[in-house]
């Protein structure tokens, strides 16, 4: 019963990571509509950043926030506005999606010209140290992980609900020629939703820096996961992302445990493909995105 | 898309010169690619053309699907890796690669089809995404299942040499196969892009709809399609793996790998036959020379260098180096023939027809029987119980108020939409009575129809979206491209044959439509508001046209707005109010119907009018 409530908890917990580099994944596909390839570059530049902070300065990786943060905020805005602004006439897929292909394939060997092939250690502060929550045992780190989740799910769907700003965002969203039609600056309010997603990455990267080691490579480690939560969540949507990074926590932890952690990034994948297929608006998806079929 | 490079038919005389000109070009590139590596006769010289040759025939191969097909898949590595496995496994039990390349071959076309069936319904990204994950998953396997595949410690083949075992102490002799597997990888892409088969992956990227309309099995091709194009890299991956002697399932099923076979096809012009060559020549030799010379010093060199090269073709060049050297050797047309953008008259003998009646001579029996058709979309009932016939030889006017269902039951007898009970009964050629249950089945018992809102094939030029159409009755190119020629010309888009279907006016688009249509010769024609959009003198041709198409024995169903087309058209006319069929008969008769003219103008006006 206790392995069972640990592997439930690691589960969530591992949820709470999932959820927390899904989600500006989730909000650019929603509002921008382009899959963002290059997102876990995007998380390996934030880790990088950290690691740089924390080492250079000497501060709590926490801190290192204010400038994380806003870093990358302008290097999606910037993304938005160089990238795929030009692109958005395009009539094919092919030109979109090789643009983030090739944004991440740079970033990443980039990161591997500048760093070496090392990994790099954030200091962990003590955020490696367990605590103990009745029966079963958790990471400091990760139990902050778990709630900065919550706190970022609930703070964007204030500020989209609520805000001048958000209901322009969702306007755009809903239908771009329309809210251009009513006076919303459609090319802003892009760039501004491309940075929001990064920012949202950057806040995820300065959590996991100190709890994973950074390496060139580990944003393809983290965003294919990344993908299979936000289709899962049924794409564009934030609670829908944060719950179907519980289930794929969960579903992971599980199949790590009882079929093996070898093969654990097989079923993960084979659930995914089972869902894209099978229920391509994601277990919860109540509004059906279907953007993405025939 | 906006890349199609079959404009430059045979017998197109400026055509002509310009694709000799490119046939030399390629054929001196082709040739530079096995002479050069064996005059040098440099071991390291020798491995770059063999990579060359390697990655050009890998990318051709990947355009079949990713780029005629339109199904961007960042996952062919898996292919690849299939081969290699599958031919290195049956080298070591004593079967020849010669051999195991056609059993590579065969695992991964069915591993290909098996995979990508229901895939088809995932669009653009989410196609990418899933060729993805089918990759991971593979790459997971392989690691886990290590009896077979050794998993991360990977294979060794023993050492032995000789053309049975395609391993070799000197390069040249692996060349020579590379080479040998290029130029079967380019012809087949060759062939299959002129080929019907061509035309119809092409249309079906363009226009999945309009391609089933005229009768393309859109599955079908497309899995034709993912069978040959991963067959051709498996092949490719048993080479290889003889090549490199080791094979391991990071360096077999790497994403990385993938996106490099995508990427030459970009840089060289996704959709075209020799472009994924030339991105391949022009850029595995500034890498690989890149990663030999900087060594470990520069690591992630390559790969840097590799992204932006994507970043810079996708901005600046997204229709790569082909689209360039195309607007460089086509021949600007000759300015005493300026460009014309002016469709010309519909040619159709202007006749004294036979006044419209029910009872007209020359109508036969029954060709098509519908039998209370149903269909709910949620709780809205779009159609009740709707009953009629279409007679051989018979023009039936369909009209009713917006919303009435008339377009849904178009997409109903056409096998579009399912119906929720009733049926819809052909009458094949054979004379007996079929119950078609998809587009390219009613397509087969010569059926064609046309859309409402237009659906050209973009990319293509007018003459090859008629010849999707023509396709249908012909099966080689050569009478498919004069079929459609002559119906270009009868629908009066004979000057505009060349133009892009995508610069065409709304009037040039409609004749478009019913001239593939035309070109497919159905027995039964469905047209949906063809005369919406087009002036007052091109309505009356279009009626001619109508009418001559009539006396060649074609029985038609024309939804129609223009009444003055309905009325002097139809033999009959049936009026479509809410979902039912609430008149039909004579043209004169059902146009003073008090309930026909209620639902037109409410009940006030028919009360008022009584």
């Amino acid at each position: 019963m206790t392995t069972f409530l640990q592997i439930i908890t690691n589960g969530l917990m591992l949820g709470g990571l999932f959820a927390i580099v899904a989600i500006g994944l989730t909000l650019i596909f929603g509002i921008v509509k382009v899959v963002n390839f290059a997102h876990g570059e995007f998380l390996m530049v934030g880790m990088f950043l950290t690691w740089m902070i924390t080492t250079r300065m000497g501060l709590h990786p926490f801190a290192s926030v204010i400038l994380v943060v806003p870093a990358m905020f302008v290097l999606g805005a910037l993304t938005q506005r160089l990238l795929i602004q030009p692109l958005m006439g395009a009539e094919d897929d092919h030109v979109q999606i090789f643009a983030t292909v090739g944004l991440s394939t740079a970033l990443m060997n980039l990161a591997l010209l500048t760093y070496g092939a090392d990994i790099a250690n954030t200091p962990t502060f003590g955020l490696r140290a367990p605590i103990e929550l009745g029966p079963v045992r958790i990471l400091t780190g990760q139990l902050y992980i778990f709630l900065a989740a919550i706190a970022l799910v609930i703070a964007l769907q204030l500020f989209l609900k609520n805000s001048q700003t958000g209901r322009a965002i969702r306007a755009v969203a809903q239908h771009r020629v329309a809210a251009e039609l009513m006076g919303v600056n459609v090319p802003r309010i892009y760039i501004l939703s491309f940075g929001l997603g990064a920012a949202c990455v950057g806040l995820a990267a300065v959590l996991i820096a100190p709890l994973y080691p950074t390496s060139s490579n580990i944003g393809t480690y983290f965003v294919l996961t990344a993908f299979v939560v936000v289709v899962l969540g049924g794409l564009g949507s934030i609670p829908g992302a944060f719950f179907g990074a519980m289930v794929i926590g969960i579903v992971d932890s599980a199949a790590g445990y009882y079929i093996g952690s070898g093969l654990r990034e097989a079923v993960v994948f084979g659930l995914f493909l089972v869902i894209l297929i099978l229920r391509p608006s994601g277990l919860f998806g109540k509004r059906m995105t279907l953007s993405h079929l025939s | 898309m906006s890349h199609s490079d079959i404009s430059a038919g045979p017998d197109t005389s400026p055509g002509q010169a310009h694709s000799r000109r490119g046939a030399i070009a390629l054929a001196g590139l082709l040739a530079a690619l096995l002479v050069i590596p064996l005059v040098i006769d440099n071991a390291f010289v020798s491995h770059i053309f063999i990579t060359i040759c390697l990655f050009a025939a890998l990318s051709t191969a990947w355009n079949i699907v990713g780029g005629f097909a339109g199904q961007m898949s960042l996952g062919h590595a898996m292919f690849y890796g299939i081969g290699a496995y599958v031919g290195m496994i049956l080298f070591q039990i004593g079967i020849s690669p010669w051999l195991g390349m056609f059993a590579g071959a065969a695992v991964a076309a069915l591993v290909g089809m098996v995979i990508s069936y229901p895939c088809f319904r995932l669009k653009g990204p989410f196609f990418t995404l899933a060729s993805i994950a089918f990759l991971e998953v593979m790459r997971v396997l392989a690691l886990q299942f290590t009896s077979v595949t050794g998993g991360a410690t990977g294979m060794m083949i023993d050492l032995r040499l000789g053309w049975t075992w395609m391993v070799f102490r000197e390069r040249w002799p692996s060349l020579l196969i590379v080479f040998g597997m290029l130029l079967i990888t380019l012809a087949v892409a060759w062939a299959i892009r002129r080929s019907r088969l061509g035309f119809h992956l092409v249309a079906t990227r363009e226009r999945e709809s309009a391609a089933k309309a005229a009768g393309v099995r859109t599955v079908r091709v497309r899995l034709i399609a993912v069978a040959i194009s991963s067959a051709l890299c498996a092949m490719l991956g048993t080479f290889h793996a003889m090549y490199l002697t080791f094979i391991e399932p990071a360096a077999m099923f790497s994403l990385v790998f993938s996106i490099q076979i995508a990427m030459f096809a970009l840089i060289g012009g996704i959709g075209t036959v020799t472009g994924p060559l030339l991105g391949a020549v022009l850029l595995v030799p500034i890498t690989e020379w890149a990663r030999a010379s900087l060594g470990s010093s520069a690591l992630g060199l390559h790969g840097f260098v590799y992204g932006m090269v994507l970043i810079m073709f996708v901005l600046f060049m997204p229709n790569g180096i082909m689209s360039v050297i195309k607007r460089f050797i086509t021949p600007k047309p000759p300015t005493d023939e300026p460009t014309t953008t002016e469709t010309g008259p519909i040619s159709a003998p202007a006749k004294a027809a036979e006044a419209p009646s029910p009872d007209r001579a020359g109508i036969g029996s029954d060709i098509l029987r519908v039998e209370g058709l149903n269909k709910n979309f949620g709780g809205l009932a779009v159609t009740r119980d709707v009953n009629f016939t279409l007679r051989e030889g018979e023009i039936l006017g369909m009209i009713g108020p917006n919303g009435a269902g008339k377009t849904t039951v178009f997409n109903m007898i056409s096998g579009f939409l399912a119906q929720d009970s009733g049926t819809v009964s052909l009458r094949g050629p054979d004379g007996q009575f079929h119950q078609p249950n998809n587009p390219a089945d009613f397509a087969a018992l010569g059926l064609g129809r046309t859309f409402q809102i237009v659906q050209p094939f973009a990319a293509m030029s007018v003459e090859e979206n008629i010849m999707v159409g023509a396709f249908h009755r012909h099966h080689d190119e050569k009478n498919a491209r004069e079929a459609a020629r002559q119906t270009a010309w009868k629908m009066g888009l004979g000057p505009l044959l060349q133009a892009e279907a995508r610069g065409l006016t709304i009037g040039g688009l409609k004749r478009l439509e019913v001239a593939r249509v035309m070109a497919m010769e159905p027995r039964v024609l469905l047209l949906d508001e063809v005369m919406a959009g087009i002036n007052q003198t091109d309505v009356r041709r279009a009626i001619d046209l109508m009418l001559s198409i009539r006396d060649g024995g074609v029985s038609i169903i024309a939804i129609e707005h223009v009444m003055q087309a309905v009325m002097s058209l139809s033999d009959r006319v049936i009026v479509l109010a809410s979902g039912e069929v609430i008149a039909q008969g004579r043209p004169q008769d059902v146009v003073r119907d008090p309930q026909v003219i209620e639902a037109y103008l409410g009940k006030e006006f028919a009360d008022a009018h009584a």
